[in-house]
């Protein structure tokens, strides 16, 4: 009966080629299942790393003070100031060269188990511009896409066709082979140190504040960004959270206002959040010291300004 | 619409379907509509120009078959004068202008041509080239002039090979028109693995190293030589992947529907001289220029100083043809010259192998020239990635010194170039030189082959750069 069946299947051409793909295509799911698999396993062992702090900001943490944004979130805010001042547990949450998307998927995935009482968003200049590549950087989040549905309406922002690319078990590792074979090797946690999420920079900038002369070029919004920016602020206080925006120096002396950071005051006022800039903060940006590059703080640095914020938390929450 | 993009995937799906269910008659109208579509996904008002050479070209064609004597000429030179019009307004008028500007500006004067405005059409090189291969061949008497006209717009726009070749000939590809292609597994089997490679290709090894490249490439002044070495080689991996890619996967999907269309590489790294190099590297390009422009010129039948001349200008031509811009005229010069050069010191470099020693070990003979030959054309590549002609200097002045740390952001972004960069060298290696051993793709074996095939697959998935964009090659 079988082979009845065969031979006529080897005389149909479009049977006989059906069949063929058909059976590839078997074998290629077993193969990406079987990848997958074993790269969920090991990227969900890791000990170390971007992906271990992702995973356990998103995961794990049940801190009462929460850090988000960006490189200029994971390098600037001290731990071990914040929790001395405030005496709050805490956690960065930070990723760097990620903003507005990430942010905001990492906070749906924090309340959707935790609600920590404060959380610090670090605000950069020009965070609502359009910037394409913070789409494509949500790939570091595809892991997280099987077990957190909170998240999917974010990382479908992609694309059209990325629900569809996430049908396969070992699309969502892409491009991880190597963080995960380091994040599963103790050698990394000693080249990678962090206190909690907060990653030490202890070198110091070796060039002159920059002064600005010309306005900065207008550039276009994207609409996305706003609207998250709001749903942010919505949501942590649906959440009872206490949200805090901080804008932190830059090390350029510039007379010029920048359009989101007006934006990102104008929404927050709107909510009655309180919003924090120190970007052109005259005591921080005169010494040199404390900077590790033109917009990063270095160790030092994080902790005067940690203190800074930590007061200001500390005076408004008292009112 | 780009091959390496989801949109393509269901376009191709749906195409190749549709061209073995409907009647045959009506096969060559749904490949018309398709290709007119395929590229107006990109900039749609630009069918128009194409439209414009189509009519243009498809006239003369007849016009010529019909003349006699200069009239026949005539038809042919005015063919060649719009194509080669709408190239220069499109792609060469602002170069032209910037130029004059310049030459003006040193004078002391003002340049009072306005500039042009206008984007350049996608795949405009490729396919007036391909047009104008058309009406030569219906002048020299080879191909008979196309009556249909949605036959001839076809041969100009099938959209597997429109926007980035190979460059066709009428000869090999307009009777496949009217062939009746019954569905073959072989073929549909050889196409689906060819363009499986090109998609590796593409995305594996080509948008990998891109990463790399464009990160140093984009602001090489900051870069030490050790970095702007390593993009170099980087580079010439990347260019050789993102274009023999594109051919593989044009090459595949035609062949799906039973087409056949020309070879564009062939291991082009393994060439062991320039000139083999040439015989390997977009070959439907070189045999253009060989057949329409060297053999015109004389070929090699002249004296020479003259056949000197003729191998140098068709380089040069070459260079120009890539794009509007000094980086590749020298590109193209550079090429031309190594060919000279290898004439000129022909015996010299047969006594030089013969003192040294390396005619009696042709493996290693093999591995120097190789190396060679691949170190010569990385250094014409400075010229074809570079911005400008100082740029080019500046880098080759750091690669020269050496000097300077190796820039990686990230371990793993280099790990992955070398990674993606190793497959390749593997797979190209077992071909050139171990062809009858042991073969994972073409094993007699049918779950081995197939698993080869869902390897590949899952190495695509694991280590494709799915936000890579374009073609290199699709901006000529």
């Amino acid at each position: 009966m079988l082979q009845k069946i065969a031979s006529q299947i080897q005389k149909n051409k479009y049977a006989y080629f059906f069949s063929r793909l058909l059976a590839l295509l078997l074998i290629v799911i077993v193969l990406d299942a079987a990848c997958g698999g074993i790269l969920r396993y090991f990227y969900f062992r890791q000990s170390s790393g971007w992906n271990y702090r992702t995973t356990y900001a998103l995961e794990q943490t049940t801190d009462s003070l929460l850090i988000f944004g960006s490189s200029r979130a994971v390098q600037q805010y001290h731990p071990e100031v914040f929790e001395n001042k405030l005496e709050l547990s805490y956690y960065n949450c930070g990723r760097d060269g990620n903003f507005n998307l990430y942010n905001y998927a990492m906070l749906q995935a924090v309340l959707k188990r935790h609600t920590p009482k404060i959380i610090v968003l670090d605000f950069m200049k020009a965070q609502f511009k359009e910037n394409p590549a913070e789409y494509d950087r949500l790939s570091i989040l595809l892991p997280y896409y099987k077990h957190h549905p909170e998240i999917r309406e974010i990382i479908h922002m992609r694309g059209p066709f990325e629900r569809y690319k996430l049908l396969s078990a070992s699309y969502p590792f892409n491009s991880t082979l190597f963080s995960t074979l380091t994040g599963n090797m103790a050698f990394n946690e000693k080249r990678n140190p962090h206190i909690k999420g907060y990653v030490i920079f202890d070198n110091t900038w070796d060039k002159p504040v920059k002064t600005i002369t010309a306005p900065p070029p207008a550039y276009t919004i994207d609409s996305t960004f706003l609207r998250l920016y709001e749903s942010f602020i919505q949501d942590c206080q649906k959440a009872g959270v206490q949200l805090y925006i901080v804008c932190s120096p830059y090390y350029e002396l510039s007379p010029f206002t920048d359009y989101s950071i007006e934006k990102g005051k104008s929404i927050a006022r709107q909510y009655n959040v309180d919003f924090f800039d120190y970007s052109k903060d005259s005591i921080l940006i005169s010494q040199q010291a404390l900077f590790s590059d033109s917009m990063h703080l270095n160790d030092e640095g994080a902790k005067v300004f940690s203190a800074r914020v930590a007061e200001d938390i500390l005076r408004r929450s008292r009112r | 619409m780009l091959f390496n993009s989801i949109q393509f995937v269901f376009f191709f799906i749906l195409v190749t379907t549709l061209y073995f269910v409907i009647a045959h008659k009506y096969r060559w109208f749904l490949l018309l509509a398709a290709s007119c579509y395929f590229y107006m996904a990109f900039v749609p008002v630009y069918i128009l120009i194409l439209g414009f050479t189509i009519v243009i070209d498809y006239f003369a064609g007849i016009f010529i078959e019909q003349s006699k004597g200069k009239k026949r000429k005539m038809f042919l030179v005015a063919s060649l004068i719009a194509n080669i019009g709408v190239l220069a307004v499109f792609k060469y008028y602002n170069f032209i202008n910037d130029n004059l500007t310049a030459i003006l500006h040193g004078a002391g004067y003002q340049n009072p041509i306005p500039y042009l405005s206008i984007l350049l059409p996608i795949g405009l090189s490729f396919h007036t080239f391909q047009a104008m291969s058309y009406t030569i061949e219906v002048y020299r008497g080879h191909q008979p002039a196309e009556r249909n006209f949605g036959i001839y717009s076809l041969y100009v726009m099938f959209y597997p090979q429109l926007v980035a070749g190979p460059i066709e000939r009428p000869q090999n590809l307009l009777h496949q028109f009217y062939e009746k292609h019954y569905f073959d597994y072989d073929n549909a089997r050889e196409g689906l693995k060819m363009m499986l490679w090109g998609f590796f290709k593409k995305l594996v090894v080509a948008d990998r190293l891109a990463i790399y490249v464009n990160v140093v490439y984009n602001n090489a002044e900051d870069h030490s030589g050790m970095s702007l070495a390593l993009a170099t080689v980087f580079f010439a991996i990347q260019i050789y992947c993102d274009f023999s890619g594109y051919s593989e996967i044009a090459i595949g999907a035609a062949r799906v529907m039973g087409f056949k269309l020309m070879t564009n590489f062939n291991r082009p790294y393994f060439a062991r001289d320039i000139a083999e190099f040439w015989k390997r590297w977009h070959i439907s390009l070189s045999t253009w220029f060989k057949d329409y422009l060297y053999i015109s010129l004389g070929g090699n039948r002249v004296g020479i100083p003259r056949w000197y001349f003729n191998l140098f200008i068709v380089f040069l031509i070459s260079g120009l043809w890539h794009g509007a811009n000094w980086t590749f005229i020298v590109w193209g010069a550079l090429n031309g010259a190594y060919l000279v050069l290898a004439i000129v010191f022909k015996n010299f470099n047969r006594k030089l192998n013969k003192i040294s020693g390396l005619d009696k070990l042709p493996r290693l003979k093999t591995i120097v020239q190789v190396a060679v030959t691949f170190i010569l054309i990385c250094f014409t590549w400075i010229f074809f990635r570079a911005a400008s002609i100082g740029e080019a200097w500046m880098i080759i002045k750091k690669i020269a010194t050496l000097k300077g740390p190796l820039y990686y952001e990230n371990i793993s972004t280099l790990l992955y170039c070398f990674m993606a960069a190793g497959f390749l060298f593997a797979a190209e290696y077992k071909v050139q030189y171990m062809k009858g051993s042991f073969s994972l793709f073409n094993n007699r074996n049918w779950l081995v082959r197939n698993l080869a095939y869902a390897v590949v697959l899952i190495l695509i998935l694991l280590l494709g750069v799915f936000d890579g964009g374009q073609f290199i090659y699709f901006q000529f």
